[in-house]
C-alpha cells in the first residue's frame, strides 16, 4: 500500500502541473475578470499583478503555488478571501453533501437495480427502464431548478437555498437530486450485472449440482455480480465533487464546488490547483477503500 | 447481503458523524413584530471585506451605503446636491480648486471625531497606486496624482516611488480641506456623492486588513453581529448618525446568494424582503409576484461599438447603414424593460434630449442605400458576445439577422469571455463588433461622454478619438454654471453622434421585488433603494 501511495506523487506533479497548466492557457485576464467593464488604474494592476506574481514564468508561478499548499500558507484569492477561512467553511459543506447524495444514489441505484435483476422484465423493471431513460435525458439544470421551485417555493417543505437551516435539512433537496441525477447508471449497470451472473456457467455448474437457490444467490451469484458495482461506486464517490458544483451553485451552498466555479470564472491558478490536490488526494484514498472492498467481497483479488 | 449493508452503513455513519459538527446557525427570519427590520438579497458573490474606498462593486458599494455616510447626496425628490457630512462645497472661480467644509459634531462608530484629515488621509492612502485599491483612480484627477503613480507603459511595473500624499489635497483646518484639480472640472461637487470616498477612521487606517471584516463607518447602520466569511451580514440602526435621510428599518441582514435565479426563488418562498429581478425573469415577474414589484426609471445606456482600428468601418455612411438597419423597439422588446435609445446618454440625466440621434430611426431602404453610397462592406461581419452572460448569444444573433436581412451581409457570432472581448480591445485586435453598456458613477452628461467618448477615456470601448469633441469636454469642464456647462456637453454628444463610434441601441430599466411589508423608495434621480424604504 505504501508503494502506490508513493507511486501517487508522481502523477500528482503531472496532475497539478496539467491543470495550472489549463488554467494558465485559459484566455482573458483575471484581474479585468475581477472589475468587469470598471476602468482599473495601471498603478493598482501593477500592484495586484505583483501580489499575485502574475508577471512571472509559468513554471515560477506553478513552483509558488505548490510550495504555497505545501507549506500551508494559502494567501488570499483575487477577490480577497481568505482560502484557509474558505478551506473550514467549505469542506464540511461539501463532503455534508456528497456523502449525502451518495447515499441516496447508492440506496436507490443497488435497490432497483437488485429488485430489478432477479425479477426481470416484471414492472418494476420496465418502471426502471423508462425512468433512468427520463433521468438521463433531463438536464440537471433543470432538475434541480423544478426541484427547488416544487419543494422549496412552492409547497415550502425544504429551504430553498443556503446553509441557514443546517443539516440535514438544508442539504436534503440537493442531494436528493444528487441521488436522482446520478441513480441510473448504476442501477442499470447492478441489474445487468445481476442478469448476467445468473446466467453464468459457475451458476449453472451450482445448481447442478444440488445447491440451495438461497446458498446460490448469496454465495455464487452476488459477490461475483457485485464487483462491477463497487467499481462503480467508486468511480461514483471521485467523481462527486464534480456532480456538487451545479447542486452547489443551484442551492447557494458554500461549498467547493462552488468555490473551484469562482476559482475558474476568475483563472485564479493557485485556488484551482489547491481544489484538484484536494481532489486527487480523495481519489487516491478512495482508490485504495475501493481496493479493501474489493478484496473483501472477492478472496481472489486480495494478494494482487 | 451482510456486506452490501457494510458499505452503505459505513457511507451512512460518515454522514452522520459529519452532521455532528452542524453549522450552527439559526434563521435570519423577518424579526419581531415590532421591530422595523428587512433581509435584503443580493445576487452576487459573498463580500470578502468591507472597505468601500477599495471597493466599486454593486455589492460592496451597497453595503456601504448602509455602513458609511457621503459627503454629499442627490435628493431624491428633487434631483438637487444635498449635504451629509459636508456643510458646503465650493468651487474657485474656474473650477479647479474645491473647498470643503464638513458639519461640525460628527464621529465614526468608534467614537472617533469626524474631521478633514480623515478624509485626507483616507484619500491619499487609495490614491497610493502600491496599496492595489480599487477606487485608485478617482483621484487620478488630482494634482500630484502622477508624481505617487508614476505613469509606466503598459505591461511594465511603475517605478517605485516614495511619495505618500497628493500634492493636490490641503488640510485647512479641523473641519476644512481643500482639492485641486489637474485641470478644471465643473462636475467635481457631482462625483462627491461617491460612496467610495468614504473617510476611514484613524485606526482602521493604520491596519486596514485587521478591520476587513468589522468595518466602522460613520453612517447610519454599523454590523449588528460578528461577520465571518459565509455569514450572512446583519446591520443595525446606529444612534451617532446624524445625516438628513435616515432610513426606517432598525435591523437590515443582507442575503448574499450567488445564483441570480436562486435569489429570486427565495423571494418567492417568503424569505426576503427585496431582491432585484434577473434578466431571465423580465418576462414573468409581474406575474409572479403580482403587487409586489416596482421599476426603475433607468439604469445606464447600451450600444454596439464599431471598432476605430478596423479599416473596413471607417466610412460614417456605414456606420450610419448599421445604425439604421437596426430595429430599436423589436430589441428592445427582446430585450424587456426596455426603450429604444434616442441619444447616448440615460433618460434620466440632465442635459438628455429625446432627438438627439439622428441615424437611430430603423429605415431599412435607407440602410441599404447608405450602404451602397458607402461602398458595401467587404468580408464577414463579425458580432462579439460574452458567454458568461445568459442572454449574450441571443442579442447578438438578433442584431445579426437584422444586419444580415437589411443590409445583405455576411454574419458570423463569437462567443468569448467579457475580460477577454475587453482585452482584445484594448490591444486593439478584437475583429467585429460588440456590445457594451455604461451606468454613471454620477448623474452627469459629463459622466457618459468622458469615459466612452473622450481620447484614451477609460470606457473608450471604440478607440474613438476626436480632438474637437475632446475641446468641448475641457470646455464643459470649466464652466461652473450647469445649465451652460450642460450646452457645452450637448455639443460634443452632437459630434459623438455624428461620428457614431457607438451604435445606441436601448435604455433598460431595472425591476425589483419587494415583500409586503415594505415599499422601496423609488426616485426619478436615484433609482430604487431598499435601504430606504417606507415600512407599512
Amino acid at each position: 500500500m505504501l508503494r502506490r501511495v508513493l507511486a501517487a506523487v508522481p502523477i500528482g506533479v503531472i496532475v497539478t502541473l496539467g491543470v495550472f497548466a489549463l488554467v494558465f492557457a485559459m484566455p482573458g485576464d483575471p484581474l479585468r475578470e475581477l472589475a468587469g467593464d470598471k476602468p482599473i488604474p495601471a498603478a493598482v494592476l501593477a500592484a495586484k499583478r505583483a501580489q499575485y506574481h502574475l508577471d512571472d514564468p509559468f513554471i515560477v508561478q506553478y513552483l509558488l503555488s505548490m510550495k504555497d499548499i505545501l507549506t500551508g500558507h494559502f494567501g488570499t484569492t483575487f477577490a480577497g478571501a481568505d482560502i484557509a477561512d474558505q478551506l473550514r467553511l467549505r469542506i464540511p459543506v461539501t463532503l455534508k453533501l456528497a456523502s449525502m447524495g451518495l447515499v441516496f444514489q447508492w440506496i436507490a441505484g443497488l435497490l432497483f437495480g437488485l429488485y430489478a435483476g432477479f425479477r426481470r422484465n416484471g414492472t418494476v423493471d420496465r418502471m426502471l427502464l423508462l425512468a433512468t431513460l427520463v433521468v438521463l435525458a433531463v438536464p440537471g439544470l433543470v432538475l434541480y431548478f423544478t426541484g427547488q421551485y416544487l419543494l422549496g417555493v412552492e409547497l415550502k417543505w425544504l429551504p430553498v437555498s443556503g446553509i441557514r437551516d443546517g443539516w440535514p435539512l438544508s442539504y436534503l433537496l440537493p442531494a436528493v437530486c444528487i441521488g436522482i441525477t446520478g441513480f441510473a447508471g448504476l442501477a442499470r449497470l447492478t441489474r445487468t450485472s445481476i442478469v448476467d451472473t445468473a446466467n453464468a456457467d459457475f451458476v449453472k455448474t451450482a445448481r447442478a449440482k444440488g445447491l440451495g437457490e438461497q446458498r446460490i444467490l448469496w454465495r455464487h451469484v452476488l459477490p461475483n455480480a457485485l464487483l462491477p458495482v463497487v467499481t462503480l461506486m467508486g468511480i461514483d464517490l471521485a467523481g462527486i465533487f464534480g456532480g456538487a458544483v451545479l447542486a452547489e451553485s443551484i442551492f447557494n451552498l458554500p461549498g467547493l464546488g462552488q468555490f473551484m466555479f469562482q476559482a475558474i470564472k476568475l483563472k485564479e491558478g493557485g485556488v484551482v490547483v489547491l481544489l484538484s490536490t484536494l481532489a486527487f488526494l480523495m481519489f487516491i484514498v478512495i482508490n485504495l477503500i475501493v481496493d479493501v472492498v474489493y478484496g473483501a467481497i472477492d478472496p481472489r483479488v486480495r494478494n494482487v | 447481503m451482510r456486506r452490501l449493508t457494510g458499505v452503505v452503513g459505513v457511507a451512512a455513519g460518515l454522514a452522520l458523524l459529519l452532521s455532528s459538527c452542524g453549522d450552527g446557525k439559526s434563521s435570519g427570519g423577518s424579526g419581531d413584530a415590532g421591530s422595523k427590520s428587512e433581509v435584503i438579497g443580493i445576487a452576487a458573490d459573498p463580500l470578502e471585506y468591507i472597505n468601500p474606498l477599495n471597493d466599486n462593486g454593486t455589492a460592496g458599494i451597497g453595503v456601504s451605503m448602509a455602513i458609511f455616510a457621503p459627503l454629499v447626496t442627490t435628493d431624491p425628490e428633487t434631483g438637487k446636491l444635498q449635504n451629509v457630512m459636508a456643510d458646503s462645497v465650493t468651487p474657485d472661480q474656474n473650477s479647479q480648486t474645491w473647498t470643503i467644509k464638513l458639519k461640525p459634531g460628527n464621529t465614526f462608530q468608534n467614537g472617533q471625531a469626524l474631521t478633514a484629515k480623515d478624509y485626507v488621509d483616507s484619500w491619499n492612502l487609495t490614491a497610493e497606486g502600491s496599496n492595489g485599491w480599487k477606487n485608485n483612480g478617482f483621484f487620478s484627477k488630482v494634482e500630484g496624482y502622477d508624481a505617487m503613480n508614476p505613469p509606466a507603459p503598459d505591461g511594465a511595473t511603475p517605478k517605485p516611488t516614495s511619495v505618500k500624499a497628493l500634492s493636490g489635497l490641503k488640510q485647512v483646518d479641523n473641519l476644512t480641506f481643500t482639492v485641486k484639480l489637474k485641470v478644471p472640472f465643473s462636475q467635481f461637487g457631482l462625483t462627491l456623492q461617491y460612496y467610495g470616498l468614504a473617510p476611514l477612521p484613524e485606526e482602521v487606517r493604520k491596519n486596514p486588513d485587521a478591520y476587513k471584516r468589522k468595518p466602522i463607518g460613520n453612517g447610519p447602520y454599523k454590523l449588528a453581529a460578528d461577520w465571518n466569511a459565509g455569514d450572512d451580514l446583519k446591520l443595525t440602526k446606529w444612534d451617532g448618525y446624524k445625516g438628513p435621510t435616515i432610513p426606517q428599518a432598525d435591523q437590515i441582514t443582507y442575503r448574499f446568494i450567488p445564483n441570480a435565479d436562486t435569489a429570486y426563488n427565495e423571494f418567492l418562498a417568503g424569505n426576503l424582503d427585496f431582491v432585484d429581478v434577473p434578466s431571465t425573469k423580465v418576462k414573468s415577474f409581474k406575474t409572479d409576484a403580482p403587487d409586489q414589484w416596482v421599476t426603475s426609471v433607468s439604469s445606464g445606456a447600451n450600444y454596439l461599438v464599431i471598432p476605430a482600428w478596423d479599416a473596413r468601418f471607417k466610412n460614417p455612411k456605414l456606420r450610419y447603414a448599421i445604425s439604421a438597419a437596426i430595429d430599436r423597439k423589436a430589441f428592445a422588446d427582446l430585450v424587456g424593460l426596455s426603450e429604444p435609445a434616442k441619444g447616448l446618454i440615460a433618460p434620466d440625466i440632465a442635459g438628455y434630449r429625446d432627438d438627439a440621434c439622428k441615424y437611430c430611426d430603423f429605415d431599412a431602404a435607407k440602410a441599404k442605400q447608405l450602404l451602397q453610397e458607402a461602398g458595401g462592406f467587404s468580408g464577414v461581419l463579425n458580432i462579439n458576445y460574452n458567454t458568461t452572460s445568459a442572454t449574450g448569444q441571443i442579442y447578438a444573433e438578433a442584431i445579426g439577422n437584422m444586419l444580415r436581412q437589411n443590409l445583405g451581409v455576411q454574419v458570423k457570432y463569437t462567443g468569448k469571455q467579457g475580460s477577454e472581448i475587453t482585452e482584445l480591445a484594448d490591444t486593439r485586435k478584437l475583429d467585429g463588433l460588440r456590445f457594451s453598456g455604461w451606468g454613471h458613477d454620477y448623474p452627469s452628461i459629463e459622466d457618459y461622454l468622458t469615459p466612452m467618448f473622450k481620447s484614451n477615456g477609460d470606457a473608450n470601448f471604440a478607440g474613438y478619438a476626436n480632438p474637437a469633441l475632446d475641446a468641448l469636454l475641457a470646455k464643459g469642464d470649466a464652466e461652473p454654471d450647469p445649465d451652460k456647462a450642460i450646452a457645452v456637453y450637448q455639443q460634443a454628444e452632437d459630434i459623438a453622434l455624428e461620428d457614431l463610434p457607438l451604435i445606441p441601441l436601448y435604455t433598460k430599466s431595472n425591476a425589483y421585488l419587494h415583500s409586503a411589508k415594505i415599499a422601496p423608495r423609488v426616485s426619478k434621480y436615484v433609482g430604487v433603494s431598499a435601504l430606504w424604504a417606507t415600512f407599512k
